[in-house]
């Protein structure tokens, strides 16, 4: 399958009063077109982190140091690639809820409060789709069933002529900040909105034109994160990134978000990359799984032979603390916790919680090998 | 390994760290000592001339034009002939004097009516925030104004008026936080292991609840010599020739223009006083701002 | 939600009410004697003071004086300021005016500035933009009023001799006075009646009497609005659906503007109550340096000269302009945040 997102030894590191966090120590990850990719590890291991690195979205006094986050827009094709660090905020504040978007853990605050549902959902398409919706209301106005005011249609005929050639315009920035003549937008907000009851009539949310008028405390969590990722699919995303999506909400309540990611991932979205540390999910949605420790990707491997067959001694140690209904006695868990990462251990920053340690983990950082096909391990017991 | 501190004493460094990292703290801090020090050292500094009441502002003659500084009287005399140098060391003790006094009586009196609100609660908390309400739609300077003329003038009645005044801001805080920690996790935990009410007030409400007061009271310090400087420059505060900041102000009040030749010539008895009064407050605020900082939560891991 | 409003409307009577009577309970520490020398007018009536205590009941108890104190406000009927030489109502409504003229201009304008700088240092917030209005901020709000006014009449007046004390020049107070039927008096504020007359040359005299007065004003003022402000603009600017905005792709004036401030402002309404005690009590400062005689300087003047009527009454009104101040607060609140608007 060709790549379509290519992270390369991103490391982003936090400047707070206790020291600098290296909450990424050089990790790469690759997610395939078409794939479902699962992240996990531990709590504090740096999964948000890295996918907030590619899309460049980290949060002060976080800062990204190094590395490559690389873009395939049409397979791997060279000339399509486009390292999504070297490029202008402008660049990525088109790219972001465009090609990549990001679904959220907490869907009770990942909602404007005083915004309503419609506004919040209309906002994606009013960045990014500016463009083809004024072409389409060109026409509409065009048609011979609209009944405007002469010179107003005129008006708007130019002004929506102008917004379909360069949404950006100087000209319509100033339009719409005088009083009256903002109003040219309308047509433009009502567009969006339609555009928004299309998108939540999808996601099976029942009676979509009333929901769009309503504020995010009238819904239930559920709801809130079906309208989250809602916002997220507007402008049919190459990517969507769910951040711990399901981690907040009941049970049930996750099965169907997880059995809507699925069917999305059939009709409207290329790729998925899914981080959460419940490797149930992992197991059922995901192709490809990467294993994540402190900072670090230790393995990467199809999801079927990362559970039948793992080789790093996290990844063992964290699939024998998954409880299993055959098992008895103690559930085992990984002695230790997880490292500061201020200070974090010399060489394997796993090696103070490894029962494999050797005198090389403390001292040298293990590479990525690739012991089989599509099977990564950064450890040292594998290093020939 | 490294040396295992007891959390509480590593936060309380990091808050220190936090102050102190903050220029404005060092700058207030600073200041503070300052005039700490002038306060305490006020008779070696500017020695009194009548022994038996040493706020007196001793002057030479009766004659309303100020004088400019000389080597006698270093800083001018004001209108009446009153020596601006001592009464800018001596007005430093009134200024601590009102300060401490007035936010000591009104967080006393705050702590413990919002405590008994927040902990009774039901029909007392509701009488007593009513009564909160009330005093709060009055303005500060007024009501502590109509208290004053009521209990006749003076710099002790301004002090009493003011602390009156003043606890009702500490008992809506004091309240409000007590009403949110309550509902904390630690402190059901507290209850379901059997802590009593009174020994968790005691050991987990209060001294959780306290911080904002006290970042309250020292930026109030600050305030209420203001306040209490108006009032003086009415008239409402110590008799005419106390060493009191406002009160010189209000001395110099029509010299605030000289002759047409020399428009500023006057400008000391204004500007000396007045200057003395902004440090002061200046202090006091500064240091409220940098332990806001350092207790915010909020903006504390930033 | 018109539940809502209505029983913030009660409780507003409730608040004025129990000020009526805190304010009465403490000027009933004044012994009937001091109380009844505000009605002695002649020697002859000094003299039999304990008679006129009698007369006028003085010596009743305090709930009778009350009541009776309240029926004669029910007729607008207040006491006599001796400071004013008139009615206490009469010289409410010459008095009021004023002190309405100076706050129209400088309540909008440190709401307006107070706000933007606010937004401004709370985005910008730990950069040099920040620490200037900071510092400029706390410079501010330790700077006494009276002290600010005084200082600014010393340079612009005494220096500068551009501004002057006073409400007005007194060639046109004399012509406002003596020529009644060619300048109407629409509004009593200087200068809207003199745009409205014609008269520009009153209105822009009235301004330049304005403009200390409202530069002190609102620079000690927006101190307060910036402070509040700025912290819950980096509040807000750290909230999650911050990140979800971020994330869909808009701009950081978008971010700023649009999402955080709004949600920043509900904060900010809240200290609307005390905004109006503020601007009240900087009223009296600013009135009594620029001899504006308005209802603060007025005030400041019955303190001085133990005009308890009008103490009274202007704590009454005080009392009445900070509730409903707090009243407005509460349905503007509504209106900002769909989760009471809607509830």
């Amino acid at each position: 399958m060709p790549k379509l997102i290519q992270a390369e030894d991103v490391v982003t590191n936090f400047y707070t009063y206790e020291g600098v966090v290296k909450a990424l120590n050089k990790v790469g990850l690759v997610v395939d077109h078409g794939a479902t990719f699962g992240l996990v590890g531990e709590s504090g291991c740096g999964k948000s982190v890295m996918v907030r690195s590619m899309m460049r979205i980290v949060q002060e006094p976080g800062q990204i140091e190094g590395g490559k986050v690389v873009l395939f827009f049409n397979g791997d094709q060279q000339q399509e690639a486009v390292d999504l660090l070297q490029q202008s905020e402008a660049y990525m504040e088109d790219l972001r809820g465009n090609h990549i978007s990001m679904i959220f853990q907490e869907p009770n605050a990942a909602l404007n409060p005083i915004m309503s549902i419609g506004d919040q959902i209309s906002e994606s398409f009013l960045f990014h789709r500016k463009k083809e919706m004024s072409k389409k209301i060109l026409e509409d106005l065009s048609a011979d069933d609209c009944r405007v005011f002469l010179p107003l249609k005129k008006l708007q005929q130019t002004l929506y002529t102008i917004a379909a050639d360069n949404p950006k315009s100087f000209i319509l920035i100033i339009c719409s900040k005088i009083p009256i003549l903002s109003l040219w937008q309308r047509r433009l907000k009502r567009e969006a909105l339609q555009r928004s009851i299309d998108i939540i009539r999808k996601l099976s949310i029942s009676n979509p034109s009333e929901t769009v008028h309503r504020y995010p405390h009238n819904l239930s969590g559920g709801m809130k994160q079906r309208i989250v990722i809602a916002i997220a699919l507007a402008c049919h995303p190459m990517l969507l990134i769910a951040d711990e999506a399901t981690s907040n909400l009941d049970v049930t309540i996750q099965a169907q978000i997880l059995e809507l990611l699925k069917d999305l991932k059939k009709t409207e979205i290329a790729s998925i990359l899914l981080i959460t540390h419940d490797l149930g999910i992992v197991a059922e949605t995901c192709d490809r799984v990467g294993v994540m420790y402190a900072g670090n990707l230790c393995e990467v491997a199809d999801v079927e032979k990362l559970f039948q067959n793992p080789q790093h001694p996290y990844t063992k140690a964290l699939l024998e603390s998954v409880p299993k209904f055959s098992q008895e006695g103690r559930l085992r868990s990984i002695d230790g916790a997880v490292p500061n990462l201020v200070s974090p251990p010399s060489g394997c920053r796993f090696h103070p919680r490894c029962s494999h340690a050797m005198e090389i983990c403390k001292q040298t950082f293990p590479e990525e090998i690739e012991i089989e096909e599509n099977h990564m391990v950064a450890c040292h017991l594998y290093v020939k | 390994m490294e040396k295992k501190t007891h959390p509480r004493l590593k936060e309380f460094k990091y808050t220190l760290y936090r102050i102190f990292r903050n220029p404005s703290a060092i700058i207030g801090f600073t200041l503070l000592i300052f005039f700490t020090g002038v306060a305490v050292f006020a008779p070696y500094i500017a020695p009194p001339k009548y022994a038996h009441d040493p706020y007196i502002m001793p002057h030479k003659g009766f004659s309303p034009t100020p004088k400019p500084p000389t080597k006698e009287h270093i800083f001018g005399t004001t209108s009446g002939q009153y020596d601006i140098f001592y009464g800018a060391v001596w007005g430093t003790r009134t200024a601590f004097k009102i300060g401490i006094f007035v936010v000591f009586f009104a967080t006393v009196i705050g702590v413990s009516v919002g405590v008994i609100s927040g902990y009774v609660g039901g029909i007392v908390d509701e009488i007593i925030m009513r009564i909160v309400d009330i005093i709060f739609a009055i303005p500060t300077v007024v009501l502590a104004m109509a208290i004053v003329v009521a209990f006749g003038r003076g710099l002790d009645k301004v002090m009493i008026a003011l602390s009156l005044v003043l606890w009702r801001n500490y008992v809506r805080v004091m309240r409000s936080g007590i009403l949110t920690l309550r509902e904390m996790d630690y402190v059901q935990a507290a209850r379901v292991m059997g802590v009593s009410n009174i020994k968790i007030m005691i050991k987990h409400i209060i001294p959780n609840a306290i911080y904002p007061v006290m970042v309250m009271a020292f930026m109030d310090i600050g305030s209420m010599v203001i306040v209490a400087a108006f009032m003086a420059f009415l008239g409402l505060g110590a008799p005419r020739g106390y060493a009191d900041w406002g009160q010189m102000i209000s001395l110099a009040r029509n010299y605030i223009v000289g002759p047409a030749e020399d428009p500023l010539r006057y400008w000391y008895t204004i500007i000396i006083p007045g200057g003395c009064i902004v440090l002061f407050v200046l202090a006091w605020n500064l240091i409220g701002d940098a332990l806001r900082d350092a207790f915010d939560p909020k903006i504390r891991r930033k | 939600m018109l539940a809502f409003i209505t029983r913030r409307f009660l409780f507003m009577f409730v608040v004025v009410f129990g000020v009526s009577v805190l304010i009465f309970s403490i000027l009933m520490t004044f012994s009937p004697e001091r109380r009844a020398a505000v009605y002695v007018r002649s020697p002859q009536q000094a003299q039999n003071l304990p008679q006129l205590v009698e007369s006028l009941g003085l010596n009743d108890p305090f709930y009778i004086q009350y009541f009776r104190w309240v029926k004669e406000l029910t007729h607008f009927n207040l006491g006599y300021s001796v400071v004013a030489a008139r009615p206490v109502w009469d010289a409410f409504k010459s008095f009021l005016p004023v002190t309405l003229e100076l706050n129209l201009y400088s309540v909008p304008i440190m709401i307006i500035v107070g706000i933007w700088l606010g937004t401004i240092s709370g985005i910008y917030h730990d950069t040099y933009i920040d620490h200037i209005t900071r510092i400029f901020a706390i410079i501010f709000w330790s700077l006494p009023t009276f002290l600010f006014a005084l200082i600014l009449l010393m340079i612009f007046y005494g220096y500068f001799e551009v501004f002057s004390p006073g409400i007005i020049s007194d060639a046109y107070s004399v012509y406002i006075h003596d020529n009644p039927d060619k300048y109407t008096q629409y509004t009593h504020l200087l200068t809207i009646d003199g745009i409205l007359n014609g008269r520009f040359d009153i209105a822009w005299d009235a301004a330049k009497h304005l403009f200390l007065p409202v530069v002190t004003q609102v620079m000690v003022i927006i101190a307060l609005l910036l402070r509040v402000m700025r912290s819950s603009m980096i509040e807000e600017t750290s909230k999650d659906y911050i990140m979800t905005a971020r994330a869909k792709g808009a701009d950081k004036k978008t971010i700023n503007f649009k999402h955080a401030r709004k949600n920043a402002l509900i904060p900010v309404v809240t200290v609307a109550g005390w905004l109006a005690a503020f601007s009240m009590s900087g009223s009296i400062e600013v009135e009594v340096i620029f001899t504006r005689q308005g209802l603060g300087w007025w005030l400041a003047n019955a303190a001085i000269q133990l005009d308890i009527p009008v103490i009274m009454a202007m704590c009454m009104f005080m009392g009445i302009i900070i509730v409903t101040a707090n009243l407005a607060v509460d349905i503007l609140y509504a209106y900002i945040d769909p989760r009471i608007r809607l509830s």
